[in-house]
């Protein structure tokens, strides 16, 4: 295993010829640690987001053991010394002009919020870390898997809503739309014309009669205002049976995994007694 | 006031009442609303009606007139024109006494902590406002901008320490308060603590007219001023501290109502107090019916209407203090 205090005077300068295999990867995105912690063995990531070991524990439990951790912050990169920072699009920019300032190749990878996304990003990851051959092994088990449940599709698809209480409900382009769909459902918040994250009240959703609610569970469960107006007594009275507790962990990221999200999330489906809300 | 104010300002309490009741983001007909009420099976206008508007309004009635008296109390007790819960730091004493029972997972061992902890915390700042702010006008407005500091610095600290990732999101709705989503859990929750604070506040009338003469002279009139200090003060905790606990703080209602009545009934105390209950919550109500209608992508919160209404009224006031006194 690296040290994450590795001496500050090791020798880094454009003169060095660099190795065709990145030896110290260093991700600054918890979405991109996961895909890199499913690509390269530990001993070649430099660290990995103090975020990723909550969602590693959810995916690949083990896999995250020793590997140091950063806090997406610039002085880490200097301490680190990286040979390659995978980075998102709203990684600090402090973190980026000093990465540039010492050389470090730096590769930006756009979140994933669909399954194509999902693909480009595993394989421009692979490509990056000098495993493309996994990449995209990745790739084909995840289109098998999504295949496996196109081929289930139910004929009438489930009219369903992710209900957080928080007052707005993902829509058209998030990843959560992307699993409902693939888990052959209507996402009623993609209906909507605004895209994204749309606003959505009680009154919204009793007016929108979904025949289920999906409601998160995990690590954002912790008590908090919007919790409590999720637990709205009426959304126990209505919706009594056709709440599908999903993990916030697996739609977190636009993951490989994500096909299983959707295969669980369709099973799900099929246990919601059919015949639509009683109102 | 007379006959035709009054009848006026119950008309006008009325249609804030139905309005409140008709108006929301799903528009549907009155008469749908009216269906779904007596309707066998639940309907999406008995639904939105029995569940989410009348909860709603009930609490906006309450915090209004808690507002109201509140206001109108404090005004009279420190015979000081700008005392109100807000500026003497206890709402947000309450709000952050409810932040912590909520975010740190009392209230879901403990329903009852959230107004009970609202509740000490209002009573908690009331208390360093009133020993700290003795004196004066001025020492005590100073010693609640003080105590509403530190609390709500307290509750912004609370939020960021909470294991919830939206408790920081969350901090908007504690500090400008917000009737939306509101259940009759919370509500019916709060309702038993208000009433008793609002019966300790109703209790002090006779005291505060005495006291308009001057403490020695209330005194020489039978009045005991510790009690009616105290009365006022635990009136208010538990009134403001509940009704918070379950809004958030809400500005500038509790300033706003007893000096827009006064010039109607005069500065009796006793003769401000009905009518201030009744303006603050036909202020309260308003001010969240148009929350509900001005479109924007997510409601807003009903203090930033409360604070764009009562900051006016309150350069007005500080204009008027600043010509009458020397």
């Amino acid at each position: 295993m690296l040290s994450s205090a590795a001496p500050a005077s090791a020798p880094v300068s454009a003169a060095t010829p660099r190795p065709a295999k990145p030896q110290r990867i260093m991700s600054m995105n918890m979405c991109n640690d996961l895909i890199l912690l499913m690509l390269v063995p530990r001993e070649r990531i430099a660290s990995i987001t103090s975020l990723a070991h909550d969602a590693a524990k959810v995916f690949m439990p083990g896999a995250d053991e020793g590997v140091p951790i950063n806090h997406g912050t610039a002085e880490e990169i200097l301490l680190q010394r990286p040979d390659l920072i995978l980075v998102s699009p709203w990684t600090m920019s402090a973190a980026r002009r000093l990465g540039e300032q010492v050389d470090t190749p730096i590769v930006e990878v756009e979140e994933a919020t669909d399954f194509a996304s999902i693909r480009r990003a595993v394989r421009q990851i692979g490509a990056a870390v000098g495993e493309p051959a996994r990449a995209e092994a990745l790739v084909r088990r995840m289109d098998a898997d999504l295949a496996a449940l196109a081929a289930r599709r139910p004929r009438k698809p489930l009219r369903v809503v992710v209900w957080s209480g928080d007052g707005s409900v993902p829509g058209r382009g998030t990843l959560t739309d992307a699993i409902i769909t693939a888990a052959g459902g209507i996402n009623i918040g993609a209906r909507r014309q605004d895209g994204g994250y749309s606003s959505f009240g009680l009154e919204d959703l009793l007016a929108a009669r979904p025949d289920a609610i999906m409601q998160g569970v995990g690590s954002y469960g912790a008590p908090s205002l919007h919790k409590a107006n999720a637990r709205h007594p009426v959304i126990d009275k209505l919706f009594a049976g056709r709440q599908i507790a999903y993990p916030d962990a697996g739609y977190a990221c636009g993951l490989p995994q994500s096909a299983k999200a959707a295969r669980d999330l369709a099973r799900a489906f099929a246990a919601i007694p059919r015949g639509g809300p009683r109102w | 006031m007379s006959r035709l104010l009054w009848s006026s300002a119950w008309v006008l309490l009325l249609i804030v009442l139905l309005l409140s009741l008709a108006v929301g983001r799903v528009w549907l007909p009155p008469s749908a609303l009216l269906d779904g009420l007596f309707a066998p099976r639940p309907t999406l206008g008995g639904l939105i009606l029995t569940e989410l508007r009348m909860p709603r309004t009930l609490l906006g009635l309450l915090a209004g007139v808690t507002l109201g008296v509140s206001g109108a109390v404090l005004q009279g007790l420190l015979r000081n024109p700008l005392a109100e819960p807000g500026l003497l730091g206890v709402s947000s004493g309450a709000a952050l006494g409810a932040v912590i029972a909520i975010y740190f997972g009392l209230a879901t061992i403990f329903p009852l902590a959230t107004p009970v902890l609202g509740i000490i915390g209002a009573l908690l700042a009331g208390l360093i406002t009133f020993t700290i702010g003795r004196g004066g006008t001025l020492t005590m407005i100073l010693a609640g901008a003080a105590v509403s500091g530190l609390a709500g610095a307290g509750l912004s600290l609370a939020l960021n320490f909470a294991p919830s990732p939206y408790a920081a999101y969350e901090i908007t709705s504690w500090l400008l308060g917000s009737l939306a989503e509101r259940s009759w859990s919370q509500t019916l929750l709060a309702t038993p603590f208000i009433l008793a604070g609002l019966a300790c506040l109703l209790s002090t009338l006779r005291a505060l007219d005495a006291l308009t003469l001057g403490e020695a002279q209330a005194a020489s009139l039978g009045i005991n001023l510790e009690r009616t200090r105290l009365l006022g003060l635990f009136g208010t905790a538990l009134a403001v501290g509940a009704a918070t606990s379950v809004t958030g703080s809400i500005g500038f209602i509790g300033l706003l109502a007893p000096h827009l009545v006064r010039p109607f009934v005069g500065h009796q105390p006793s003769r401000v107090l009905l009518p201030s209950a009744l303006f603050g919550a036909i202020l309260l109500l308003a001010a969240d019916i148009a929350t509900r209608l001005i479109p924007t992508a997510v409601e807003l919160k009903l203090g930033v209407l409360t604070s764009l209404a009562g900051t006016p009224f309150f350069f007005w006031l500080v204009l008027r203090l600043k010509r009458t006194s020397p």
